[in-house]
C-alpha cells in the first residue's frame, strides 16, 4: 500500500495515534489531525487518497470535512467514525457521498478493509 | 492436619453463622425472595462480565477507541456492579459491609483515571515490601516491576525504597519549577533552558515532607541491613507496559546510607529526566514533554563478586534462547560497553541447557569504595579470562529470567548480581523491545502442509488467548497435582479452572476438553497471555502425558496442535499484540483495566477472599457469587425443614423408594392442581431431573438388604445424635426445593446425609455444583474409607473436594448446561450407590475395586 496517503481528523489523540500505527505498519503515509481546521489547509497543500474524520468535533464537523473534501478534491474518499450511532447522521453523511460509516471503537481490520476497497473503486 | 481445618473452617463458621441467623429470624422472609434475589446478583452479575470481556476486547488493541467509549463502557459496568451489590446486600442481609468500602476504593481509581485526576494519597516514600497493586503509578516502572519480582515471584531482590513521583510533584512545586518543565507539544527543545532548569533542579531543597519520610526509610534500612551502600536510580513513571528508557536517565551507584547523600544522588537523577538526550526520546515516543514524572528507587548495594545482564530472549527473535552477559564486580562497564565480559547462549527449557559459551577479556572490573562511589580497577590476572558463572549459576540465572519473562508475558532485559555467598540478587527487570519481523500473515492451509510436523488435531475449540507456545504435555486431573507442574510445560485438563493461575506463569499453554472463553480462568489467561484454546472436546485424548506438542491459537479460532516444537509458529504467535504497545495513549487508556479485568480471589478458601481482598471489579464480583451461593444454599436448606408438613410440597412419584418430597418456587414441575404426586416426566427442574435420572439408574438399587454387622449397628446408634447438629429436622424426609434451573435437595439414606445444591441454566457461568456427604452408620476406619471412595470418584469427575472426619464438601462451578446434567446424573447414581456400601469396606482394596467398579459402570455390589 505504499505511496497511498491517508489523513486521519480526530479531536482525541488516541484515535489518530492508533490509527497511525497500524495504517503505518501496512506501508501507507498517515497524518494525523486534532482538528479539522489545520487539516483542511494541509489538503489544500498535499493530496491525500483517503481522509478518515470523527464526525462530531469542536469547530468544524466531520460533516463539513465531508462536504469540503467532495467540493475541493472529489476523488478523495471520506470514512467516518462517530462515537454516537446514529442513524441520521449516517444518512447524512450518506448523502453527503462518504465512503463508509462507522460507529466507534472501530475495529481496525474493518477500517483497514473499507481502506481497501475505497482504492480500488476508481 | 492444621492446613485441612483450616480449609474447612469458612464452612463451619457458615454453617454455625446461618444457624444463629436462622435462629434469632422470627419470620424469614420467603424463600422466592431470597431466590429472586440471587438471581439478580447473578444477572447482574453475568452482565458485568460480558461488558468487561466487550472492554478488554475494545481496548486490547485491535479496535480504535475513545475516550467516551471508557466512559460509557465503565458507566454500565458501575451500574451493573451496584445493582448487584444491592441485591446481594439484602439476600446476605448486609453481612458484608466491607464490600461497599472495597467498591468504593477501586471505583475511586478507575473515575480518577478516566478523568485523569490525580491521586489523593500523596506518599512520598514506599518500602518495596509496601508496594501494592494501586501504588504501580506512584513507584514508577521500573520499581514496579522489581518488586513484582520480589513481592509476587519471590526472587531476591535486594532492600529498597521508592520516592515516590507525587515527592517528585512536591519537589517540583516547591521550587517553583512548574512552569519551567512544561512544554509546548510542537516547540523546539531549547537546550540552554534545559541546562538551567537542570542546574536550578539539582540546587534544589527537598521539603521537609520528603525529608522526614527519607530519613524514616533509611532508617528503616539500616535496621535491616546494617551500614550498607545503595544504587539511586531512575523510575519513570509506569502507564501500561512502557518503554525501556534504557540508559536515558541517571544511575548513582555506591550512595552511603547517609539522608545528604541520598538527597544529592536524587537531585541528580531528577535533573537527568531534562536532559536534552532524555527530552529527545521522550518526544520521539509520543509523550508529551514536561509531563513524565518520575520516581526514584533506591536499592541495597550487592557487594558483587560478578553481575551482568541477562536477555531472556536473545535479541536476533529467537524465542528459544535466552542470553547471559557476566563481568567480574559491578556490571557498570558491562552496560556501558567499556569491555566485553563472558557471553552465554542458554537453551530454554524446563532443565536450561548452555549451548555455547564466548569468553571475553575481562581486564578491568568497576569495584564499589569504602568511601562511596565506585572505580575501575586492573583485574588480577588469574581472573581476566577466567569464566565468571560457574554452570550452575548460568542454570539457575536461566531459570529466573525465564520466570521473570514468563510473568511479564515479554522478554525481559535483567541485571543482576551475584554477591559473596553466591546468592543471586536481582537489581532490574524491564521489558526488552525486541524488533518483530514486520508482517504476519494470517497462517493458511498451505502452512499446515509445509509445517513438517505432524498435526495432531486442528481448528476445534475456542481460542481464548491468541498466541503460541509448545513443551511438554502435563495433564491435570485435580488441582493437587498442579504441585509438580513442571515448568515450560503444556497444561491439559477437562476443565477450566480458575486454579490455574498458580501454573500460569511457568505454563507454555493451556488445553481444555470442556470450558468457556468468559470463565473466571479465561480472564486470567488473556491477562497473563497464556496462549490458551478450551473446548476442544475429545481431541484432547490424541495428547499424551510427556508427549511435546506446539499450541498455535490465532485470529478466528485458528486452532492447531502439533506433535514436537513448532519453532516458526511460535514466533508468528507472538506477534498480533505487540504493536499497540508502543502508542503512549493507548497503553495510558488502557491502564484501567488492571482495576477492572485482573481476578485475585482465585481459591475461595484462601485468607485473602474476603472484601478487603478485592483488588479488582472482577474480585468484587467473583467474592459475591461466592457468598450468593452459600447464602442460597443454607437458605434453601432452612426452607425445606421450614416446609415440612406445609401445603406447597407435593411427592415425588418415582420407581425406587427414595421417598423425595418437592417445593416448587417457579416452573419446577409441571403438574395439574389436582395431582398429589408428580412422576419424573413432570419435572422440569433441569437440574433435579438429572438427579434423579442418575438415582434411579438400572442396577442401583437391586440390592437393598446388606446386613449391617451388629458393631456397625451399634456404632451407628450411638453416633446418630451427633451426626449433624439439626438432624432431627431431616428425620423421615428428603426435600427438593426447586425451581426450573435449580435444586437444593437434602436427602437421608440409612444414616447418610447428603445435600447437593445446584444452578444449571444455559450460562456456564451461573452454574454451580455444590455437594456434601456426612455422616454414617460403621465404624470409623469404614466410614473414613467411604469418604476415600467419594472423595476419590467425586476428583475423577472433577469435583474440587474438602474433608474432614466423614464429612465432604465438593464443589464445582462454571461448567456448561450438557455438562452439569451429565455429572449431577452420575452424583445422583453415587448417591444411591453408597446408600449402605461402607457396611461392605472392610478392608482398603475394597476402596479402590468400588471405585473402579462405580466409574466403569458396574454398580452390583
Amino acid at each position: 500500500m505504499a505511496g497511498y496517503r491517508i489523513m486521519v481528523i480526530d479531536d482525541e489523540k488516541i484515535v489518530g495515534d492508533m490509527a497511525k500505527m497500524s495504517l503505518e505498519q501496512d506501508g501507507y503515509e498517515v497524518e494525523t489531525f486534532l482538528n479539522a481546521a489545520p487539516a483542511l489547509e494541509r489538503l489544500r497543500e498535499e493530496r491525500f487518497d483517503i481522509v478518515v474524520t470523527d464526525y462530531k468535533m469542536k469547530g468544524i464537523d466531520g460533516m463539513e470535512v465531508l462536504k469540503t473534501v467532495k467540493k475541493l478534491f472529489p476523488a478523495t474518499k471520506v470514512i467516518m467514525i462517530t462515537a454516537f450511532a446514529n442513524l441520521d447522521a449516517a444518512i447524512e453523511a450518506l448523502r453527503g457521498d462518504v465512503h463508509d460509516f462507522f460507529p466507534k471503537p472501530v475495529k481496525i481490520k474493518e477500517l483497514k478493509a473499507s481502506i481497501q476497497r475505497a482504492l480500488k473503486r476508481p | 492436619m492444621n492446613n485441612t481445618f483450616k480449609l474447612f473452617e469458612p464452612f463451619l463458621s457458615r454453617v454455625s453463622r446461618s444457624f444463629r441467623l436462622w435462629k434469632r429470624s422470627e419470620s424469614p422472609e420467603s424463600f422466592s425472595v431470597i431466590f429472586d434475589r440471587f438471581r439478580e446478583v447473578l444477572e447482574r452479575n453475568n452482565r458485568s462480565l460480558e461488558i468487561i470481556t466487550d472492554m478488554g476486547e475494545k481496548l486490547g488493541g485491535d479496535y480504535l477507541f475513545d475516550v467516551m467509549y471508557i466512559r460509557k463502557a465503565y458507566g454500565e459496568l458501575r451500574e451493573e456492579i451496584r445493582g448487584s451489590i444491592l441485591n446481594f446486600d439484602l439476600l446476605t442481609r448486609n453481612r458484608y459491609p466491607e464490600l461497599h468500602a472495597a467498591y468504593e476504593r477501586i471505583d475511586t481509581l478507575i473515575r480518577r483515571m478516566v478523568d485523569g485526576i490525580p491521586s489523593m494519597a500523596r506518599e512520598m516514600v514506599i518500602s518495596f515490601d509496601n508496594i501494592d497493586w494501586h501504588k504501580f503509578r506512584e513507584v514508577g516502572g521500573k520499581n514496579a516491576h522489581l518488586s513484582e519480582v520480589k513481592n509476587r515471584l519471590k526472587l531476591n531482590v535486594p532492600e529498597a525504597f521508592v520516592i515516590t513521583t507525587d515527592a517528585f510533584d512536591a519537589f517540583i512545586d516547591h521550587n517553583g519549577l512548574r512552569e519551567r518543565i512544561a512544554q509546548r507539544p510542537d516547540a523546539m527543545i531549547d537546550e540552554t533552558a534545559m541546562k538551567a532548569l537542570q542546574e536550578s533542579i539539582l540546587q534544589g531543597e527537598i521539603p521537609a515532607v520528603i525529608d522526614i519520610a527519607l530519613r524514616d526509610a533509611l532508617e528503616k534500612i539500616r535496621e535491616k541491613s546494617g551500614d550498607c551502600f545503595l544504587a539511586v536510580r531512575s523510575s519513570a513513571e509506569e502507564e501500561d507496559g512502557g518503554f525501556s528508557f534504557a540508559g536515558q536517565f541517571e544511575t548513582i551507584l555506591n550512595v552511603h546510607l547517609d539522608d545528604v547523600a541520598v538527597k544529592d544522588a536524587y537531585k541528580k537523577v531528577v535533573a537527568s529526566l531534562y536532559s536534552s538526550k532524555a527530552m529527545a526520546y521522550q518526544r520521539q515516543l509520543g509523550y508529551e514533554i514536561g509531563r513524565m514524572r518520575m520516581a526514584v528507587g533506591c536499592v541495597v548495594m550487592v557487594d558483587a563478586v560478578s553481575s551482568g545482564v541477562m536477555y531472556s530472549t536473545g535479541p536476533g527473535g529467537n524465542e528459544g534462547y535466552l542470553l547471559i552477559n557476566a563481568t567480574w564486580g559491578l556490571g557498570g562497564s558491562l552496560v556501558e560497553g567499556k569491555i566485553d565480559g563472558d557471553l552465554y547462549v542458554v537453551r530454554k527449557e524446563s532443565e536450561p541447557e548452555m549451548v555455547n559459551a564466548a569468553y571475553g577479556k575481562k581486564g578491568s572490573m568497576m569495584i564499589s569504595l569504602k568511601e562511596g562511589g565506585t572505580t575501575e580497577v586492573r583485574t588480577p590476572d588469574d581472573m581476566e579470562m577466567k569464566p565468571c558463572l560457574t554452570g550452575e549459576q548460568i542454570a539457575e540465572l536461566a531459570r529466573e529470567g525465564m520466570i521473570i519473562e514468563k510473568y511479564f508475558g515479554n522478554p525481559c532485559d535483567i541485571e543482576w548480581a551475584i554477591g559473596k555467598s553466591g546468592t543471586i540478587s536481582i537489581l532490574q527487570a524491564r521489558p526488552l523491545m525486541i524488533q518483530g519481523e514486520g508482517e504476519r500473515p494470517a497462517i493458511v492451509d498451505e502452512d499446515w502442509a509445509d509445517s513438517g510436523y505432524a498435526l495432531l488435531f486442528r481448528n476445534r475449540g475456542t481460542v481464548v488467548q491468541k498466541g503460541a507456545g509448545s513443551g511438554k504435555v502435563f495433564a491435570v486431573k485435580h488441582p493437587d497435582e498442579l504441585n509438580s507442574f513442571p515448568k515450560g510445560a503444556v497444561l491439559v485438563a477437562r476443565h477450566d479452572s480458575s486454579l490455574f493461575v498458580q501454573v500460569m506463569p511457568i505454563a507454555s499453554a493451556i488445553i481444555t476438553e470442556i470450558g468457556t472463553p468468559m470463565s473466571h480462568m479465561a480472564t486470567l489467561c488473556r491477562e497473563m497471555k497464556v496462549p490458551t484454546v478450551v473446548n476442544v472436546g475429545d481431541a484432547v485424548l490424541t495428547l499424551k502425558q510427556g508427549q511435546e506438542v506446539t499450541l498455535y491459537a490465532g485470529d478466528e479460532n485458528t486452532v492447531a496442535v502439533y506433535e514436537g516444537v513448532a519453532r516458526h509458529l511460535l514466533a508468528r504467535g507472538q506477534a498480533d499484540s505487540v504493536m499497540m504497545e508502543d502508542v503512549y495513549e493507548f497503553r495510558k487508556k488502557r491502564y484501567i483495566m488492571r482495576y477492572i479485568t485482573p481476578l485475585n480471589l482465585v481459591d475461595p478458601l484462601m485468607n485473602e477472599f474476603t472484601p478487603e481482598g478485592c483488588k479488582s471489579m472482577h474480585d468484587i464480583l467473583r467474592f459475591m457469587h461466592e457468598k450468593a451461593v452459600a447464602e442460597l444454599v443454607e437458605s434453601a436448606r432452612r426452607e425445606s425443614i421450614r416446609s415440612r408438613g406445609h401445603g406447597n410440597v407435593m411427592k415425588l412419584d418415582i420407581s425406587v423408594p427414595a421417598g423425595i418430597i418437592v417445593m416448587d418456587i417457579g416452573g419446577g414441575l409441571d403438574v395439574h392442581s389436582d395431582d398429589t404426586k408428580a412422576t419424573l416426566e413432570q419435572i422440569r427442574s433441569v437440574p433435579l431431573r438429572a438427579i434423579i435420572r442418575g438415582m434411579v439408574h438400572p442396577g442401583l438399587w437391586q440390592s437393598e438388604a446388606i446386613s449391617l454387622k451388629v458393631n456397625d449397628f451399634l456404632s451407628s446408634m450411638m453416633r446418630m445424635p451427633d451426626i449433624v447438629s439439626d438432624s432431627e429436622h431431616y428425620a423421615g424426609y428428603n426435600i427438593a426445593v426447586i425451581s426450573k434451573e435449580y435444586v437444593n435437595l437434602s436427602i437421608r439414606f440409612g444414616y447418610h446425609f447428603t445435600m447437593l445444591d445446584c444452578y444449571c441454566s444455559d450460562s456456564a457461568r451461573n452454574n454451580h455444583i455444590y455437594f456434601r456427604f456426612v455422616g454414617g452408620a460403621t465404624d470409623i476406619v469404614k466410614r473414613s474409607r467411604r469418604v476415600e471412595l467419594i472423595a476419590a470418584i467425586l476428583r475423577e469427575y472433577g469435583f474440587n473436594i474438602t474433608t474432614k472426619g466423614d464429612l465432604i464438601v465438593a464443589r464445582l462451578a462454571n461448567i456448561g448446561r450438557d455438562e452439569t446434567e451429565a455429572l449431577l446424573d452420575k452424583v445422583g447414581r453415587l448417591i444411591a450407590y453408597t446408600r449402605q456400601l461402607d457396611a461392605l469396606l472392610h478392608d482398603d482394596s475394597a476402596v479402590t475395586q468400588y471405585t473402579r467398579d462405580f466409574l466403569s459402570g458396574h454398580y452390583e455390589h
